[in-house]
């Protein structure tokens, strides 16, 4: 699904993502750890085309896609979610679900301009669509509120409905329960399994350990921009270096 | 509900139609009010203009005096040496507005606010450059361009209710394409851009192609309603272009309050009004402006629409506290 090889990127003297080679397998989910200024967020921007890598490639789908603007990304099949929460914020609920769905439609602006009849089918079907995102997530009673008035766990789970709404193969999510409350943490699993039964493959970076060791297949663990150690979760957790980086024992 | 709503707005359209059909009997003929109110549909399409890319795709600009220069000047010199006659020139000239709109839109589209709006100003400078410098004089330099009335295929708008009714015609169809195109896919990645524009990048809209698109539209409708400006006139002078144009537009818009349709209508009734109530400080122009902008700012950031919307909010909460406290 995904494969990244030797990703590196450097701000300046900086090297944020050093020689990362990661493989996300269709249908797993595959966590992202590491202590806080590991690089994870830098490193989803490497893949999502935010940032072009100063070296290395990005498979994705069997396409190389490093240096690749993030529209296009996103049109290639891959969608993501912000650690810092990245809504549409005067938009509605549904609104916002529905510029998810962008890249899955064709009108263009002669035929929104003109009301073609292409577009007007293509408008029920977005609207149809939406309804049925809203219920995946439990947001349909919400549909007309504005997003930036949502609950914060809420509007984590309006952002990665947002990114379903293109039906991506893959969605990387940037520590998608934080801000959440404990039932809405303990529900996540659930959601998680039923993103997967949708045939998305997911690629998590997430902090809380019980959710980590929960759910991923597999796990790497970045530090200082690095890869430190990869395997199941249960090798990983129990690797001596990403124990010592975990207690802030550095070096 | 979502229907309900529907139609209310839809009756709202409907009788501010019918008030505006009215107006020319409701100002009892007066020629001179009747001008004011033909001002009105001008200002009313290029702030509307102007708001699909502020209000909604969240792009500034300090120069779209050019555009209507752009219109004006170029249906009047197209028509003047090509011999296309003006209603024709008027959408050329427009067409041809957008075109630039979009090539200025091309590197523009990259800055960030503060340079936009200074990016906009320097082209607000340089289309005025040209028209008071203009090879061959064609554009009559500071002696100004002189052009018939309009006439369409023969129909003579030569006084200002006939104007005003072709105005009229064109503020509805104009507003109707706004609408059409803010209420679609285009218009939702608009809004996503002046929302957030790298999620909106994220989500698949290709962001500096639908701000090429804002830019280009926005310039259609001011050159357009520039282009009217001559029919309506027959006569352009380089000073309606001078970089206070671009603040009145800009003006407009805020003070109505932007992102919206009524916002535009309003603010261009409203200022029109007022300038001409104070024609005699003509001078102050820019003061009035600068007020009426601070104000917006400070005290009122959604403009007379975003200011009425509050209140009803407030009522409407108001109400429902009171229904809490007596059950
Ligand atoms: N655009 C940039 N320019 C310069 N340095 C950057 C840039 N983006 C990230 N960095 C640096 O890269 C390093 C990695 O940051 P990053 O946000 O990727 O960490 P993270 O692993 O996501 O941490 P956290 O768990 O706190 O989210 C940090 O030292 C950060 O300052
Ligand atoms: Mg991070």
């Amino acid at each position: 699904m995904l494969k990244t090889d030797g990703v590196t990127i450097r701000f300046g003297g900086l090297v944020a993502v050093n020689k990362v080679s990661i493989h996300v397998r269709k249908g797993q989910i595959t966590g992202l750890i590491g202590p806080n200024g590991a690089g994870k967020t830098t490193f989803f921007n490497c893949i999502s085309g935010v940032y072009k890598p100063s070296e290395g490639h990005v498979v994705f789908d069997g396409k190389n896609i490093e240096g690749m603007r993030p529209h296009k990304v996103n049109a290639a099949g891959m969608a993501r979610t912000y650690q810092v929460i990245n809504l549409f914020r005067k938009m509605t609920v549904q609104e916002n679900i529905m510029v998810g769905m962008h890249s899955r439609l064709k009108s263009n602006f002669w035929s929104d301009l003109l009301r073609l009849p292409n577009q007007r089918k293509e408008e029920k079907f977005v609207r149809e669509e939406t309804e049925k995102w809203m219920e995946f997530v439990g947001l349909q009673d919400m549909r007309d509120h504005e997003a930036g008035s949502l609950s914060y766990g809420k509007q984590r789970l309006l952002e990665i409905v947002r990114g379903l709404a293109s039906e991506p193969k893959l969605i990387l999510l940037d520590e998608p329960v934080a801000g959440m409350n404990s039932k809405e943490k303990e529900e996540f699993d659930a959601l998680l399994r039923r993103i997967l039964n949708l045939g998305v493959t997911i690629l998590m970076i997430e902090h809380d350990m019980k959710l980590v060791m929960g759910v991923c297949d597999y796990v790497y663990c970045l530090e200082h921009g690095s890869l430190l150690a990869e395997g199941v979760p249960e090798v990983v957790q129990n690797n001596p270096d990403v124990i010592a980086a975990y207690l802030g024992g550095d070096e | 509900m979502k229907n309900k709503k529907l139609s209310g707005n839809l009756l709202k359209c409907l009788v501010a139609v019918v008030v505006a059909l009215l107006v020319p009997v409701l100002l009892g003929g007066s020629s001179y009010m009747c001008l004011v109110a033909c001002f009105v549909t001008i200002y009313t399409i290029s702030a509307s203009g102007l708001d699909v890319l502020y209000g909604y795709s969240g792009q500034i600009s300090m120069g779209h005096a050019a555009f209507y220069a752009i219109g004006g000047y170029g249906a009047g010199l197209l028509s003047e040496y090509l011999g296309i006659p003006l209603f024709i020139s008027m959408f050329i000239a427009a067409a041809i507005a957008a075109l630039i709109g979009a090539l200025l839109a091309f590197p523009a589209s990259k800055l960030k606010f503060h340079f936009l709006s200074l990016a906009t100003i320097a082209f607000g400078e340089i289309i005025y450059q040209i028209v008071t410098n203009s090879p061959g004089r064609i554009t009559g330099n500071y002696n100004g361009f002189f052009h018939s009335k309009l006439d369409i295929f023969g129909l003579k708008l030569d006084n200002n209710i006939k104007f005003y009714y072709f105005g009229l015609v064109c503020v509805v169809l104009f507003l109707i394409a706004k609408t059409m195109i803010v209420r679609s896919r285009t218009g939702r990645a608009f809004i996503a851009i002046r929302e957030n524009t790298q999620a909106a990048e994220g989500m698949g809209v290709n962001v500096r192609k639908y701000k090429i698109i804002a830019f280009a539209v926005s310039a259609f409708f001011v050159a357009f309603a520039g282009s009217m400006y001559l029919g309506l006139v027959g006569y352009l002078h380089p000073d309606m272009y001078l970089q206070k144009q671009s603040v009145l537009f800009v003006t407009m818009m805020l003070f109505g309050g932007s992102a919206s349709l009524a916002g535009p209508i309003i603010g261009a009734i409203s200022i029109e009004i007022l300038l001409e109530g104070l024609r005699t400080f003509e001078e102050y122009q820019m003061l009035i402006y600068g007020i009426l902008l601070l104000i917006v700012i400070v005290a009122m950031p959604g403009g007379i629409v975003g200011a009425v919307k509050n209140i009803k909010a407030g009522i409407l909460r108001r109400r429902a506290q009171k229904l809490d406290k007596e059950v």
